[in-house]
């Protein structure tokens, strides 16, 4: 009796240890989204009138305006996508993003990822002007979404985000040099998870340029779940 | 009659009492580690800002910074531990008395010697027990944590780096766990007596091997609050150059669990050349203490390879040194030949003294001699000579050297000639036996299961076009926890119940154990059972998430994985409860023939009150005609170097004796 | 030993365990060969290429060829405990087991037959490398044009996948290959080391940063595949994959053709 007891006790301790690791691990739910993600009224495409979604990112060359609170949170010098890095959308709605880009750039390692990809009408628009690629000597960031692995709609969409000159002044009231405003549109499937990244090395420091930042959730990385 | 050998012995009459060697303990070593840990980051700050414009980049920085403050914590721990007291004391001429021979070998101190530098083997087994038990238990933790993420295809209970982090710290967990898990505890605890020896060759290093173990794990798991270690546990470069400070800490805790293997293995192996007791010729030593000298001798040349390769990685990641960055000349591979040069030997490390522990009890359990020794120790020696020319099968893939894929191919499937020599030895000696289904039976049974899986399978790795389409999927995952697992965790397990009356003086319930028994083994086998269909899936290791066509191998995997918990926490919990209140131990309750049964319960400080001398092998079991009674222990002169074994007059009689015993045991 | 051989085996097939053990193991290869022809295959799924073919034959030749050595082993083990096991604990004045100290005859079947096993996997798996590195060279799928292979360059990124086709000047970040056309990977890694893997291809090379690797295979079954990555690399390894389309020729060309004028 006292074995079985000693026993159960024992499982359920370690149930207990697991499960409070567990608690302290896991991944938080994603943080509210403010104004990043809006739905505004349905939109005609040729799949039919599906939902339009609007959201609106921001790319900064530090952490200060993004989701790690005003004083940049535990590494401040990183670049980072903001407001927030995980995205929340309607299934089969058409997804319109603008990304306000701030930061320099120099040249893309694979020039693949200096042109649009799987945006609707493969284009994107660079300040109002609607292009399929920019300059691979200038880039500053990419916005690059692709499917988790599994049997969900798949999706695949880049768009590069061109460079602010190095020596743009910073604009008035402002932190940063008055950014180039990048705008393109895709559609979601059904509900599914996906995930994406910048896919210029824009990991200052650390080996191929992909770390720190890079490799850190919350900076240049995301998710984009689809309910 | 000391317990270290003459050398090291101090005649000089020494004040008896006192000295701050006396003082130090765990708690003084945590202190100063603690101490000399900010003193290390205070300088290594300061050192840096001072010359801001020779740091180039803020990761060097910060690398330096880490290493500097963990050696300082290294330092730190075993200063204040007492583990320099006795070259200190030598340096300032003041050397080790006999009496402080005696308070190191923690005479007449209760609980308390095993918190301090305590160089008795059998403190010192029992403080290797207890770490590798705490490090299976994180590492379990970890492993509940990774198959739960994994339970769907997509659960998102774990991030991505969490992930990545977790995996990289179970798989270092777990590898470091598994290779001090038999040759520390029973290595060190029952090999000296086995052999019939009074301690190790070199007591103090022994506690010194221990001690930088306890000092790696605060490094170790520093990871996890730096960035965690998102490369694995084979920390490939360049992903660890690039990763975040807790591949600092990887590499810190390689280069001190690498200095504790060596220190390790000198000493078991020394131990067990010199040492031996009268009349115990090579032909009459235990297979077990062939299987762990077999393994801390492979480890000599392995571990050195993996410390080159961290210290490499170091002066990459803190100097801005590219060793392994190729555009800066460097050459990933060199990480990856240096590392499989460590890796596969490894493998033998953990396998072999589990295999030879359950070669050991199976002669016991059958009562019978072990069959055919000179094939046993014949199929050690080839693995061990075997293992070093394999490393490059874990690199098929990699585009090295292509043209030699052939030939490690050829070394590698060579390897499974001695290993069936294990298993011919084993299944030889159960058969017609009479077989007494202990714990530690059933484990020689498990293994007999798990290790014929894992071996094939690892067959299968070995031929080269095959491994290109398996290599790097949970296939292989599920090999090697096969063998790793399922015949050196088994192993571990059979001979800790089999020791465990010796090493606590208690039983360990029997009950407990059989129900701990069924729920690892049903567990270990449904869970890698389905990985193994999962891995010919096509799905790739150290995945978060993974396509939906893996989600039933994945979920029976999670299932088992559970059940393994749960056994594991069964056994736990026998293992305490029994060692604190089971039934006592009688002397001998196995009825076995080596010299550790001849010693009481509790084993006194130095084991033997009169030295054995030994006349025959321990496998006399079954004795046809006229059954020879066990020799008594022979009194023998207290002041006898119990090195004589090799070098006593009886020499000559001991060489006619031994030759006509091996000559019955090639017949029958 | 060669005089009293035939006696001796009498004797050994007379006894009663050795004629049990026989059958257990007979039963036992049995099931085993019978699990090995069925099971690798249907988990390994479909074969898109010679490659997954011969990949698929060896698993299952190696599992046949092990089954009698697993075999073997279980039977002695299974039947020495239901035979001879002890009931209840060991006393001191119990019977010990038969003092058998080895038996040169067992121990050197055994050697010789792992040996031969092993020569006989050895030789198998040899072959099937040779085919392997040029399998446009294999007699058996050697159309004209099998010589003529497609070149891929595979370029692999923290985390994604892309194809160059130099011979098109077609870059793209799914794989499109035409059906019974032999096909070069050259791969590549613009950071960390990456493994190109094309699951029902079953080929797999890693992709080194500052390195060319080399992989080919020769695809002969339309459909759509996985290449995934299968060297941890970093954050988002887990997502690091895309799909490979294999075509016929005609519908190939007319792929390459759209994106040519895309790209431009």
């Amino acid at each position: 009796m006292r074995r079985v007891a000693g026993c159960i006790g024992t499982v359920l301790a370690g149930a207990l240890v697991v499960f409070g690791a567990g608690w302290l691990l896991h991944q938080r739910p994603a943080p509210a989204q403010g104004a990043a993600v809006v739905v505004r009224g349905t939109v005609s495409t040729p799949q039919g009138n599906l939902p339009h979604v609007l959201v609106h990112l921001a790319t900064y060359p530090d952490s200060m305006a993004g989701e790690h609170g005003a004083d940049g949170g535990a590494e401040p010098d990183w670049v980072s996508y903001g407001p927030t890095t995980d995205l929340s959308v309607p299934a089969h709605s058409l997804v319109t993003v603008t990304i306000d880009q701030y930061d320099g750039g120099e040249e893309i390692t694979n020039h693949y990822f200096a042109r649009v990809h799987g945006t609707v009408g493969g284009t994107e628009t660079v300040n109002g002007k609607t292009v399929t690629g920019v300059n691979p000597k200038a880039i500053g960031h990419t916005f690059t979404l692709h499917a988790a692995p599994t049997d969900q709609s798949p999706i695949f969409v880049s768009a590069p985000l061109p460079a602010v000159p190095d020596d743009a002044p910073l604009a008035p009231g402002s932190d940063y040099p008055k950014p180039n405003v990048v705008t393109f549109s895709f559609m979601t499937g059904s509900a599914g998870k996906y995930v994406w990244n910048c896919e210029f090395p824009c990991g200052d420091g650390y080996y191929a340029k992909f770390g720190g930042p890079m490799s850190t959730r919350g900076y240049m990385s995301g998710t984009l779940t689809v309910t | 009659m000391s317990t270290v050998d003459t050398a090291e012995t101090q005649r000089a009459a020494q004040p008896p009492a006192g000295g701050l060697m006396r003082r130090l303990n765990m708690g003084t070593g945590i202190l100063a580690g603690i101490v000399f840990a900010f003193i290390g980051h205070w300088v290594a700050t300061s050192m840096i800002s001072a010359n801001p414009d020779e740091a180039p980049s803020g990761v060097q920085v910060a690398s330096q910074v880490h290493i500097i403050t963990m050696a300082g914590w290294a330092i730190g721990f075993m200063a204040g531990l007492g583990a320099f007291a006795g070259p200190l004391r030598w340096v300032l001429g003041n050397d080790i008395t006999h009496a402080d021979e005696m308070f190191l070998a923690g005479k007449d101190q209760g609980v308390g010697r095993y918190f301090r530098f305590t160089t008795d083997h059998k403190v010192v087994g029992i403080q290797y027990l207890v770490l590798t038990m705490t490090m299976l238990g994180v590492g379990g933790t970890m492993a509940m944590l990774i198959r739960t993420n994994l339970i769907t295809s997509n659960s998102g209970f774990l991030g991505p780096q969490t992930y990545n982090s977790l995996v990289g710290l179970h798989g270092l967990t777990m590898i470091l766990a598994t290779i001090i898990m038999v040759t520390g505890p029973f290595g060190n605890f029952i090999v000296p007596i086995m052999i019939g020896a009074r301690d190790m060759a070199f007591p103090r290093l022994n506690a010194l091997s221990l001690w930088l173990l306890v000092a790696m794990l605060p490094v170790l798991y520093s990871a996890a609050f730096m960035g965690g270690i998102p490369t694995g546990w084979t920390g490939y470069t360049p992903l660890a150059d690039q990763g975040p400070g807790g591949v600092d800490a990887y590499l810190m805790a390689i280069i001190l669990f690498a200095i504790s293997t060596a220190v390790s293995g000198m000493n078991i192996t020394t131990t067990v050349l010199s040492m031996r007791a009268r009349g115990m010729t090579w032909n009459r030593i235990p297979i077990f203490v062939y299987g762990v000298v077999a393994s801390v001798a492979l480890a000599i040349p392995a571990f050195p390879m993996f410390m080159t390769a961290e210290v490499l990685l170091g002066v990459d990641r803190g100097l801005g040194g590219t060793f392994y960055v190729a555009s800066g000349g460097g050459q990933p591979w060199l990480y990856q030949n240096l590392f499989w040069l460590m890796g596969h030997p490894e493998v033998y490390v953990i396998v072999l003294p589990a295999i030879a522990a359950l070669m050991e009890l199976t002669a016991v359990f059958a009562r019978k001699p072990l069959f055919s020794f000179n094939a046993a120790v014949l199929s050690i020696a080839g693995i061990v000579g075997l293992s070093v020319m394999v490393w490059a099968h874990h690199m098929f893939t990699s585009g090295w050297a292509t043209a030699l894929n052939g030939s490690f191919m050829l070394t590698t499937e060579l390897i499974s000639i001695p290993t069936g020599g294990l298993f011919l030895v084993i299944v030889g000696t159960i058969w017609r036996g009479r077989i007494w289904t202990t714990l530690p039976m059933m484990s020689t049974y498990a293994m007999l299961w798990n290790f014929i899986i894992g071996g094939v399978t690892g067959i299968y790795l070995s031929d080269v076009p095959l491994d290109y389409a398996l290599h790097g999927s949970m296939f292989v995952t599920a090999h090697f926890h096969y063998t790793l697992m399922g015949a050196g965790l088994t192993g571990a397990i059979g001979a800790l119940a089999y020791w465990f009356p010796k090493m606590t003086g208690r039983m360990l319930d029997k009950t407990l154990g059989f129900v701990s028994f069924w729920l690892v083994q049903i567990g270990f086998n449904v869970t890698f059972l389905g990985m193994f269909m999962v891995g010919m899936e096509g799905q790739p290791r150290r995945v978060v998430h993974y396509d939906s066509v893996f989600a039933t191998g994945n979920f029976i995997s999670t299932m088992g994985a559970y059940v393994i918990g749960v056994g594991m926490l069964v056994l736990l919990y026998a293992v305490v409860s029994s060692w604190r209140q089971g039934e006592l131990a009688p002397m001998n309750p196995w009825g076995a023939k080596t010299l550790e049964w001849t010693v009481p319960n509790p084993i006194p400080l130095e084991n033997f009150p009169v030295m054995p001398v030994v006349t025959e092998d321990a496998y006399g079991y079954g004795k046809p005609v006229v059954a020879q009674p066990e020799p008594e222990p022979v009194p023998v002169g207290a002041n006898v170097d119990s090195g004589t074994g090799l070098h006593g007059d009886a020499v000559g009689e001991e060489v006619t004796r031994s030759s006509s015993s091996s000559a019955d045991r090639g017949t029958t | 030993m060669t005089t009293s051989g035939p006696p001796e085996r009498t004797r050994l097939w007379s006894r009663r365990e050795t004629r049990e053990v026989f059958i257990l193991w007979a039963v036992l290869t049995v099931l085993l060969v019978i699990f090995s022809m069925t099971v690798p295959d249907a988990l390994m799924g479909v074969q898109a290429s010679n490659t997954m073919t011969a990949v698929e034959r060896t698993f299952t030749i190696l599992s046949v060829a092990a089954s009698p050595v697993a075999a073997l082993v279980w039977a002695i083990a299974l039947y020495s405990l239901v035979r001879w096991r002890r009931n209840g604990d060991w006393t001191p004045a119990d019977e010990d087991g038969a003092p058998i100290r080895g038996n040169r005859g067992a121990v050197a079947l055994w050697i010789g037959g792992s040996s031969a096993l092993c020569l006989f996997i050895l030789i198998l798996g040899l072959a099937a490398l040779q085919v392997a590195s040029s399998p446009s060279e294999n007699p058996r799928i050697a159309p004209a044009q099998a010589r003529n292979p497609l070149v891929v360059d595979v370029t692999g990124e923290q985390w994604v996948w892309t194809f160059t086709y130099p011979q098109a000047d077609v870059q793209t970040d799914q794989l499109y290959l035409p059906v019974n056309r032999a096909v070069v990977f050259k791969v590549t890694s613009d950071d960390v080391i990456h493994s190109f893997w094309v699951v029902q291809m079953g080929i797999k090379v890693d992709a080194n940063p500052g390195e060319t690797t080399t992989t080919q295979t020769y695809p002969n079954r339309i459909g759509v595949y996985d290449v995934r990555c299968a060297e941890l690399c970093g954050l988002l390894h887990a997502d690091m994959e895309t799909t490979a389309h294999v075509v016929k020729q005609p519908q190939f060309t007319a792929w390459l053709k759209a994106n040519q004028t895309r790209s431009k």
